[in-house]
Order: C-alpha cells, then structure tokens, then sequence
C-alpha cells in the first residue's frame, strides 16, 4: 500500500546572519518582519510535525552557513546527547529541537567576530550534502553487495523529498552546481521544493523546483510561515495527488552567462561547449575555439536592440546584495523553544494562505 | 498501520491511496462515545497516537486545520482538493467526524478544541500532562537492560503465546491472563473441560502479521476492560503512552493508575513490557510496545529464535514444493497448518503444498487468501526477484481447493414426502411455489425440500387442506 | 532445490550464461552469400548452432573469487577499484564535444532480422535497445533531433521525421506491427534518403547516421560508393552496429566518414556497443575536422559558431488561454520568446516570428558537467589522529580499522580527499558526487 513507506525529509537551510537581520527589520520597510528566533521556532514544530506523521519517517537538517555547510541533524545518526529525559516530551522531538538549535547557536557564535563583509552562503554545499544524504539512505550499504541474498526491498526505502528554504539572493557563480544538483535530484527521483521567505524570487531554486516536481513559494506573509509549511511542504509526492499544492505561475529559464555571472534571457551560445556568453565574443573563453568574423559582426549589429534589455526585473546579484551593517548587534542566539508560533496572527491571514498561495 | 499485511509493491497493483485500509483500532474508537473519546484526547501522547494511525490523507487534514484558531469554511478547504479525488477527501472528513477529531458540521471545518490543544503541545512540547513517561532515576546498582535482552525477552513471551495456540495445548503454558485472553477472544476454546483447542479464528490469526496479531489481542483485551471494571481511557493512555516511549530506556511506575498497574502486569507477561521483578517500581517497554503505532511490518521479533533469516524465509516452487529457511518451532507449526511437510534439517524444513493439506486447513477456517498472504508476507528475498511473486500455478490452486469445499451449500429446511397421492403433492408443492420457498423437488418420489422460512404456511396449508378433506 | 550459492545471484543482467561459441557463428554466416540468403537464418542454425541449450554454459559464478573465509568483499573491492582507475583515466581538462547533434537512425528491417540468435529475435532486441538508445540519447543530448528510416523491400522508409522530442522519436520505435521485418535492405536508398533530410542543417551542428545492420547483403540501385562521396562531403558521419559479421562496404562507410563500427557478439555487447554511440562525440574545434581532412574531402571552414539563444518564461497551466504562433491552437500552458514574447508550445523550438533559437537553460546545463568535471579525490592512505569521524557528504561514520586487503588505487581508511578543499569522503559519495552531481559538497563547484 501507498502507506507503508516511510518519507524521508532532507531540509536545507539558509543561514545568512546578514540576510536574516534584514529580514528581522520592522515594518515600513518590512511590512512583515521574522526573525530568525520566530523562525526557529516554527521550522522546529514542522519539523515535529513530519517527525510524528508515521513511524517510519526520516529526517535530515542542513545549515548553509557563509562559506561552510553543516550537517545540524540527522536521524539516521545514533544521538550522542544523553539528555534528561521529559515526561511532557515525545523523546524524538525534543532531540531534534535541542540538536537543531544547539549546532545553530554554536555555528553562528562561531561566526561572530568574523569579517564585516559577509561571504555568500554555501547554500549549494548544503543541497549537495544532501543529496548525497539521501544517495546513502537510497542504498543499501557497501556490504550488502557483498552479500546479495541481504534483502533489498524497494518498498521498505522511504520516499524523499528535499526542502529548501532560502532567503539569499541568487548566486550567479553557483548557476553551474545547482543546475548540476537539480539533474542528480532528478535521476534520484527526489522531489525538491523551495520556500523564499526573504527577497526576491530566486531563478534558480524556481527551476529547481519546476523541474523536480517540487513546489516553488515566495513568501509574502512571513506570519503565516508555519501554516504555508504545513500546508505545502508536508505532505509526501503521494498525498499531492490528492491535495493540491500550489506550482508556479511562471517559471523563469534564465541562466547565467560565463563571462560576467550576470542572469542573462538572451544569451551567445558556443555550438562546441554551449557557454553562455552575455555579449558576443571572438574566442570562446572555455573552450578557445575562434568564432567567425562574420557571425560577431551579424550578432554585434543585432544587439543593441534585444540583447540586454529585458522585459523582466532582472535582480543581477550586484545591486540587490544587502550592505552589510551589523551582524553582531541583532544576530539571533538564543531560542525559546516553547516559544510558539503566532497562532493567532496566523489565523488572521488563513484565508490569504489558502487563497493566495493556491494558483492553480 | 493496515499495511503491515503483504501488499508489497511487486505483488500487489493497488498502490493506489484510496486502497487504503484504517488500522483496527480506528474503528474501535469510533465505535466509542464522544466523552470516551474527548478524555482521551487530554493526553498529548495519545493524540499523537492516534494521528499516526489516520490514513495519509487525514493526517494532512488534521495538521492543515491544527494552527487555526478559528474553523474555517468547508469551501475553503475543499478548494485544495483535486477535483478527481474529492471522495477521498469527503471519505477522510467524514472519518475524522467520526473519531470527533473535527466536529461534525456542514459549513465549517475545524478540530476539536481537547484534541487540538493535546495536539499542538505534543508538538511543541511542555505541559505538564506527563503523558510521554515518567523516566526512572538512573540507578547506578544496576546497569539499565540492553535492547537485545528486551527483544528476546518478548519474543520469548509472544511466541510462548502463539506456540500455544499452535500446539492446541500441549506446549508450554503463557501466564493464566493470556489464556484467559485467548479462550475470550475466542482463538481457543476448550470443549466440555477438556484441554482448550484452537478455533478457526485461531488458526486465521495465526497468518496474520505479527502487528496485526498484537492489536486483535489488544482489542480483546479492551473489550474485556468493562467486565474487569478497568477503565478503558486509563488503559488505552497507557497504551498510547507505551508507544511513545523510547526503547531501551526505563520509566517509573510512580504516576499510573490502579488500571494502568493491573495493566501493566497483564502486558507483561504478552512481552510488551518488561519488568526486573514483579513488584519493581520501574520498567521498560519492548519493541512490541514502541512500535505499537508504527506500520512497519519489521518487528525484529518476527525472526527465529536462534539468527534466523530477517524476514521472508519461504521459497515456493511451481511444483507446489515448499522450502523453509528456519529453525523456528513456532514458524514450523504455522507451516504444517497447510502444508505436509516431509523433511527437516537444521535450518531448513522441506514440504510440499498438496490438496489435502490444504483442505486441512480450509476445514480449519483458514481461507485461501490468507494462505497465499501469508506465503506472500514470509517469501524469501530471491522469490521477490518474481513476478508474480507466488507462481500462478500454485496461487489458482490453492484457490481452486477452496472452491472445490465449496460446492455444497447447505440451507436449513424441511423435507416434505410420504404424500398419499400425486393430486396433494402437487397441490402442495405449487403452493410452495408461489411462496418461492422451493429448493428441491422430485415428482417421482413425491417429494420436496423447501426452506426454514416457509415451513409454518406450509404446516398450516397441509393442516388445513386435511380439515377440509375430511 | 537446494540452497543456492549467493554468488549465483550477482549476474541479474542482461548478460547471459549461455554463451554462443562465436567463431563458428561468424565463419557460417561468412559464408552465407547473396546466393544463400533465402531460409539462410534457418539452414545455418542447423548446422553450425543447433539450440540454445546445447551452448556451453559460463559459469559466470565462477569468475567472483571468494577469499579464505568465504566471503566476496576482495571480489567487490576489486570492483570498485577498477572502476576508480578507470575514472582516473577520464581527463580532467575539459573535453570539446559537439552538443548540438543531428542523427538519422537507419533501421534494418530485412527478414535476416527474423534470426534467433540473439534471443528473442534480432528484431525484438533491436527495437527493445533502439527505443533505450533514444532515451539515453536525449538524455545526455538534449538539444540533439533523431530521426529513423527504416530498411525493408529493398527500399528505405520514412520511420519517423527528425524531432527533439524523446517521446516522439519512442514513438515512432514503439509500433512494431508496422515495423515486420521483410525482403532484402538497401543501404543505399536508406543512406540517400536520411542524407537528404539533413541536408538543411545549419553547419554548426553535427549529422550522424547509425545503422542497425542484420543482413549481410545490401541490394543497391546504384554505386554505393558514390553514396558515400557525397556523405564524405556533407560531413555525415556513419556509424554502424553490425549483428551478423563484418561487412566491407560498412567498414568502409565508418572509416571514411570518422564512424565507429562494431559488430556485436552477444545480446549484452549489442547494448555496449550501442551505447558507446551514446555521448557527444569529442572534437577540437581549433583543430578542425580532421576527420574531413583525412578523407580528403575537407573545406577548411571550422563549424564552430557562436549562437544567439533565448531563454524563455514559461506560463502556467492557469493562464488566460491564448493562440501559440506554432500551431495556432488555443492553449494556457506555454513559453514566452524573451525576444518578440510570442508564445510557442514546446521548447527547444526556433520562434516563429523572430527567428531566435529558444532553448530552456536547463537543455544547456545538462552536458555542462562535461566542462567543468569535478577534480578526482585522492585515496587517503594515512590518516592523523584529528581526522573527520564521518564523511564530509553524507555523515556516513567511517570505518576504524584499516581494511585488510588493500587494492591498487582504494583507500585502506575508506576515505578519499578532496584535493580542494581537504575534506574526506566515503568512496560511495566518491562514486556519487563525480559520476552523478558533478559538484563537491566541500568546495561546492
């Protein structure tokens, strides 16, 4: 039956303490702040809430910090914490609450002290990482194909499914690796789906999605953040058949050209190594082949008319890259875990979750 | 949950959601009333519990509506739903209806306010409800108990029980609770004093999966808490609460109820639980009892008692030979429930399927599904590599057999004959005829058969054709 | 039955045990002439190969080497480890390959199809592996079209028309009943027919022919050889998979034209060497054609070109329906050209209105890993005493104790270093990352 397996959940997150100050910022220029501590707070109980669906299901956490991506949690990883235990607390709940935040705290104080200008996330290590996660977990280990009477049952594998959520701009030098993590997810038949919740849409992780089978969401009411996880991202490929979840209105196919990482909607193509280049050139920086004369005076003369001029916001990873004020001030460190989510506020905006976030 | 019998994807085509089967124990519950089942929902960790059992489909409704404070309109929801499946979708609400879980009402859609609270601090954590486990203090004189001794020890109980039933009586005893249990449930039953037998019920629960098995012995046992003047919320928490646990760990028996104590003291002798001694303030659940709520059909006890094979242990052959990887006692007797065995090595116990062991068993109430089933269930990793998994000559014979048992029916009636004179027999037979009651009739013999239910109008038109004859 | 030994399990695939002696085969049908060819499958399984079941058996068993104790973990490293020295070999410079490739797949469909030597038939399989050639093909050519023709009656036939679509082109291989083997096959009507339907290609593209091959005649209409002066001169490159035995004019073909030919040995070689045919062939375009060159007939030209490409929106399912400028249907789902904003149906297409090639990024980022391969991992031969527990990628503890049989090239700790960012990983994620991501977790690129 459709039920008996397990799903497993690899979720990735972005955890750039300059981006999650800004997002944390009050309302005139933020209509709905979060900060990272809320967030926490929220992720953690729809964390609980996959852990509690079945028996059976899995789950893995990773933290793309500036410059490192961490392993925060796994399950399949024996806990090494020997905590006292808590009548009021499903045991498994509480290990990934304290893990999860713990790593965290320790991940961030780390950083704190660290050069002003802050280095892009390694939000690509992280969804790499797990990728390969979910390789191993996919598999049966090494030994069992040393002994193929070892069962390998397909149905006993649990369902993955990857979720990331982002609040970074694209990463135009990171275009190659996601692409190349998006075939992978593709031929390991995992599902990835994105949450935005800070900034603008992000070109690469919406094709992520599109062409993962995932869902992709920008998130407009922060507020409502748990009610937009559970209600999208919760379910397994199996329940989306029955419920809905909201897919994309348009799915940019933009890439990002080889010589400037500018995003890019009409491109020069090398028919040899299909670099991408934003203006012709004579010789093809990747592989050195020379181009005709005549193709760059004919595509030269062309341009101006289409070539840059895009009909469409197109954030290049320049100017909407946040200055940096103070990371140290407001970066979020503690975290009250009985903290929970605002019920009430979510209340108020059910209707636009379900409304707004239904498109099809 | 239901899925822990066979069905497999290799074998079974309907991995389709609405094939879905709810756990036994959902319908159970909702057979309860509404207060039953609103002080249940007090416990966080039985409405956890609960969750885990629903269908998939209901899982996800339940947690959609969990953060909203106020009920939301049935429109609203149901605009989420694919057009295609709105009978599913209508099919899960009407269930979580019956459950009380979301209040019955035609416009708004909401959860039951107990159930949400429980819910939500489940998830969160907090309160002070206690309803995950009181842990022990660590006690340093003792070491605590390691899972291994935990697993062997309800394998030991469990297949005590089940050998039982298997032997009719002949092998070791569990404790007098089980065996009360199992003549109550009516899995055995013992004729005039005698030794008790197993029953056709029996031998049908002894294919079942070991989870199924454990929850129909479950059930039992809370249909009897009335008559032992146990409190079913009390006990169906502490199963609740069992579940939830964490193996390996040990709780204090400080904060249960005197049900909950008696309770305790029957599971442990089924292996659920396991205790130092008898009067120890402090025990710890096995894996029969951790993965209560769990739909996997891996329970590492389903293996034999020495390094038996993890799970399938059964080669089937198109010539009906049948060959066992085990040196499982408890596996060896369901076996020689249908099929005759004719070797036995260390580690393998060769058979074959024949008409008359199969007939053994159908007369014994086992049906031809739950054969193939369980065949199904216990099959060796190298049979998964076929498809169909069972060979179809087998399969359609086994079923073949059945319908074979089948071709008698038998009906209650009254044979009507000795008629002086072929006028009154037939004037009696149309009779019975224009009642439709006729089953079999013979003019030469002058003779019918009709059934139970015409047997009064015929009595009385043959009475009254005899008054007025005379 | 009694317990089977776990090795016997291992060969699950298409490789068979029964192995057919293949010099006898190959001598009878060389043999076989034009002369022969009527009841020539039949006759010649009479002499030479009678029946499956008399074949010798290979033991395939017995070639996994079992250690002292029994077990099969020296047989699996020794696996593992070729295939780690054979990635070594791969070059870690990027490689220049034409990507945008056009390919005519020539099907014969002759009665020398009908033959049973390879089981079920020639046929079946053929149609079995041609249909997972197609879609391995796109998969790792997305921007490539394939058309088929297919070879019966002496004449070539139109199977289906060049198309980029994967499920047009399986399409056209799925529908066996119209695809029965008959008559003889000309390989020149063939050739002249998917030489023709090339003809317009733009030159920076490639033109491939493949041919699928079971007859050991061909029944011509004119000079085949000057078929293939002119192919010369188109620049169309022939490959063909022979099933029978070697054929001097295919040979030729493939030698003049810079193609491949094999012939298969058994059902598993076919898949082989079918599949090398699969990636991009390598060339260098400063150095151009010299295949071309070789054959004399070369223009000098380089076909390299640099192309202008759109990357378009797409629309959703939702949207307002409206006319799509290549089929003028009423439709919701569409891309928009970022060009002209026409709507068309289905990408990678050339806009209707302005002439831009729209292709969807992903269509290029697929053979991208082919430019930027992953830096090899080094074996970890020693280990100090802080080093990482797990694996960097997918926290898989490593094991404590050195592995006892150490293979040329495998790492007796079971870890292998990034030569980037130092990290250590489990020779699965090793597997993993640089046969299928492309991208190392650690350095991430």
């Amino acid at each position: 039956m459709a039920d008996s397996r397990g799903s497993h959940l690899s979720v990735v997150l972005d955890l750039s303490p300059s981006q999650w100050h800004l997002s944390a910022e009050n309302p005139p220029t933020n209509p709905f702040p979060l900060s990272l501590s809320s967030f926490l707070s929220q992720l953690l109980t729809f964390l609980n809430a996959h852990i509690a669906s079945k028996h059976e299901n899995s789950l893995a956490v990773f933290g793309a910090f500036p410059r490192k991506s961490i392993l925060l949690y796994a399950s399949s990883n024996t806990p090494t914490s020997d905590d006292t235990m808590d009548a009021n607390w499903f045991p498994p709940f509480r290990q990934v609450d304290f893990t999860v935040v713990r790593r965290i705290t320790e991940e961030l104080d780390s950083l704190e002290g660290a050069s002003e200008d802050e280095a892009p996330t390694a939000l690509v290590g992280a969804l790499t990482k797990a990728l390969c996660y979910v390789n191993r977990i996919m598999q049966p280990p090494a030994q069992a194909i040393a002994k193929p009477s070892d069962k390998v049952d397909l149905s006993t594998l649990p369902e993955p499914h990857i979720l990331i959520l982002s609040v970074s701009p694209d990463l135009a030098t990171s275009y190659i690796p996601i692409m190349n993590a998006i075939f992978s997810a593709q031929k390991l038949k995992v599902m990835i789906d994105v949450c935005q919740i800070y900034g603008e849409d992000s070109v690469f992780l919406q094709q992520a999605a599109h062409l993962t089978g995932g869902s992709y969401i920008l998130l407009e009411r922060r507020d409502a953040l748990l009610q937009y996880l559970i209600m999208c991202f919760l379910s397994p490929q199996s329940i989306r058949q029955t419920l809905s979840v909201p897919t994309q209105d348009r799915i940019d196919f933009r890439a990002a050209c080889f010589c400037h990482k500018n995003i890019v909607d009409i491109g020069f193509i090398c028919s040899v190594c299909l670099s991408i280049f934003c203006q012709p050139v004579p010789v093809c920086s990747t592989c050195r082949t020379k181009f005709p004369m005549k193709t760059l005076q004919r595509l030269n003369a062309s341009r101006p008319a289409s070539a840059n001029v895009s009909n469409r916001p197109s954030p290049s990873p320049a100017q909407s890259r946040p200055a940096v004020t103070s990371t140290n001030g407001d970066t979020p460190r503690s975290h009250g875990l009985s903290e929970l989510p605002s019920t009430s506020s979510i209340n108020a905006h059910t209707r636009t979750a379900s409304n707004g976030t239904k498109s099809s | 949950m239901s899925s822990s019998r066979a069905a497999r994807p290799t074998s079974v085509p309907d991995t389709k959601p609405n094939s879905y089967k709810p756990h036994p124990l959902i319908p159970f519950l909702q057979a309860r009333s509404q207060t039953v089942l609103t002080r249940l929902y007090q416990k966080p960790s039985a409405c956890l519990s609960i969750f885990r059992l629903l269908a998939p489909l209901e899982r996800q409704l339940v947690m959609n509506l969990l953060w909203l404070e106020a009920p939301i309109n049935l429109s609203t929801m149901g605009s989420w739903v694919v057009p295609e499946c709105k009978k599913e979708y209508t099919e899960a609400v009407a269930n979580l209806g019956r459950l009380h879980i979301v209040p019955n009402s035609p416009v708004k859609l909401g959860l039951n306010s107990t159930f949400k609270t429980s819910f939500r601090q489940a998830l969160t954590g907090g309160g002070t409800s206690g309803s995950f486990g009181i842990p022990a203090e660590p006690d340093e004189k003792r070491p605590s108990i390691s899972i291994e001794t935990l697993d062997s020890y309800a394998l030991e109980r469990w297949e005590t029980i089940l050998h039982y039933m298997v032997s009719s009586g002949s092998a070791t005893k569990p404790s007098s609770g089980a065996l009360f249990l199992l003549q109550r449930s009516g899995l055995m039953a013992s004729y005039h004093g005698s030794q008790s037998q197993i029953t056709s019920t029996g031998f049908q629960f002894l294919l079942h999966s070991p989870h199924d098995q454990l929850w129909d012995l479950l059930l039992q046992y809370l249909d009897m808490s009335d008559d032992r003047q146990m409190d079913l919320v009390d006990s169906l928490h502490f199963f609740f609460m069992l579940s939830t646990m964490e193996l390996g760990k040990e709780y204090s028996t400080e904060n249960l109820t005197t049900t909950q104590k008696t309770l305790l003291e029957d599971l442990r002798d089924y292996g659920l639980v396991w205790q130092r001694r008898p009067s120890s303030k402090r025990f710890s659940p096995t894996r029969l009892a951790t993965t209560l709520t769990s739909s996997s059909p891996p329970l590492p006890t389903t293996t034999g008692v020495t390094s038996g094979p993890q799970e399938g242990f059964v080669v089937l052959e198109t010539n009906y030979r049948l060959y066992a990887y085990t040196d499982n006692p408890l596996q060896t007797a369901v076996l020689n429930l249908f099929v005759s065995l004719k070797y036995r090595f260390p580690n393998l116990v060769v058979g074959s399927v024949t008409r008359d062991s199969v007939r053994k068993a159908l007369l014994n109430g086992i049906t031809a599904d739950q054969i193939i089933s369980y065949l199904t269930t216990h099959a060796h990793p190298q049979m998964r590599k076929n498809n169909p998994l069972i060979p179809v000559t087998v399969q359609d014979q086994i079923r073949l057999w059945e319908l074979e048992k089948n071709r008698l029916k038998s009906r209650d009636g009254f044979l009507y004959n000795g008629f002086q004179a072929q006028g009154d027999y037939e004037l009696v037979l149309t009779y019975a005829k224009q009642l439709d009651v006729v089953l079999w009739e013979n003019a030469k013999k002058k003779a019918f058969f009709a059934s139970l239910e015409g047997h009064q109008n015929i009595k009385g038109f043959i009475e009254r054709r005899g008054q007025g004859g005379k | 039955m009694p317990p089977r030994r776990d090795a016997d399990f291992m060969d699950v695939d298409s490789d068979s045990d029964v192995s057919l002696p293949e010099d006898v085969r190959g001598k009878g049908k060389g043999k076989a002439k034009a002369g022969r060819k009527k009841d020539k499958g039949k006759g010649k399984a009479k002499d030479t190969q009678p029946y499956t079941w008399e074949a010798s058996y290979t033991r395939s068993w017995e070639t996994v080497q079992e250690d002292e104790a029994g077990s099969l973990q020296s047989a699996v490293e020794d696996w593992l480890a070729r295939g780690r020295r054979k990635r070594l070999l791969n070059p870690a410079t990027p490689i220049r390959r034409t990507i945008i490739r056009h390919l005519m797949l020539l099907l014969d469909l002759s009665s020398a199809m009908l033959d049973r030597d390879m089981r079920p038939t020639r046929f079946d399989l053929t149609l079995q592996y041609a249909r997972e050639f197609v879609a391995e093909w796109f998969d790792q050519n997305p921007l490539g079209q394939i058309g088929v023709v297919g070879m019966r009656a002496g004449v070539g036939e139109r199977v289906g028309e060049m198309s980029g679509n994967p499920q047009e082109v399986l399409g056209y291989l799925k529908e066996r009943h119209k695809l029965e083997p008959t008559g003889d096959p000309s390989l020149q009507n063939a050739i002249e027919m998917a030489r023709s339907s090339m003809s317009h290609l733009p030159t920076h593209s490639s033109r491939e022919i493949v041919i699928i091959y079971g007859s050991l005649t061909t029944c011509d209409p004119g000079n085949i050889h000057e078929t293939l002066e002119t192919c010369m001169k188109d620049r169309i490159r022939i490959s063909v998979v022979a099933l029978a035995a070697e054929m001097k004019v295919c040979r030729e073909m493939c030698d003049k034209t810079g193609g491949h030919f094999a012939v298969a040995m058994n059902e598993g070689h076919f898949k082989d060497v079918l599949f090398e045919l699969v990636p991009p062939p390598a060339q260098h375009a400063s150095a151009p054609r010299i295949i071309s060159n070789s054959a004399g007939t070369g223009t000098g030209s380089t076909p390299a070109d640099l192309i202008m490409m759109g990357f378009p929106t797409r629309l959703p399912d939702a949207s307002p329906p409206s006319l799509c400028v290549c089929h003028s249907d009423l439709r919701s789902d569409g891309f928009l050209c970022p060009r002209c904003l026409a709507k068309v149906c289905d990408v990678p297409t050339d806009c209707d209105i302005c002439g831009l090639m729209i292709v969807s990024s992903p269509h290029l980022a697929r053979s991208y890993h082919h430019l930027f391969p992953v830096k090899q991992y080094e074996a970890v031969m020693s280990v100090e005493a802080d080093a990482a527990l797990a694996c960097h990628a997918c926290a898989r503890p490593f094991p404590t104790a050195i592995s006892a049989t150490v293979t040329d090239g495998l790492s007796p700790w079971a870890r292998y270093q990034c030569p980037e960012c130092k990290q250590d990983y489990c020779s699965d994620c090793d597997i993993f990352v640089h046969d299928v991501i492309h991208c190392c977790p650690g350095c991430g690129k």
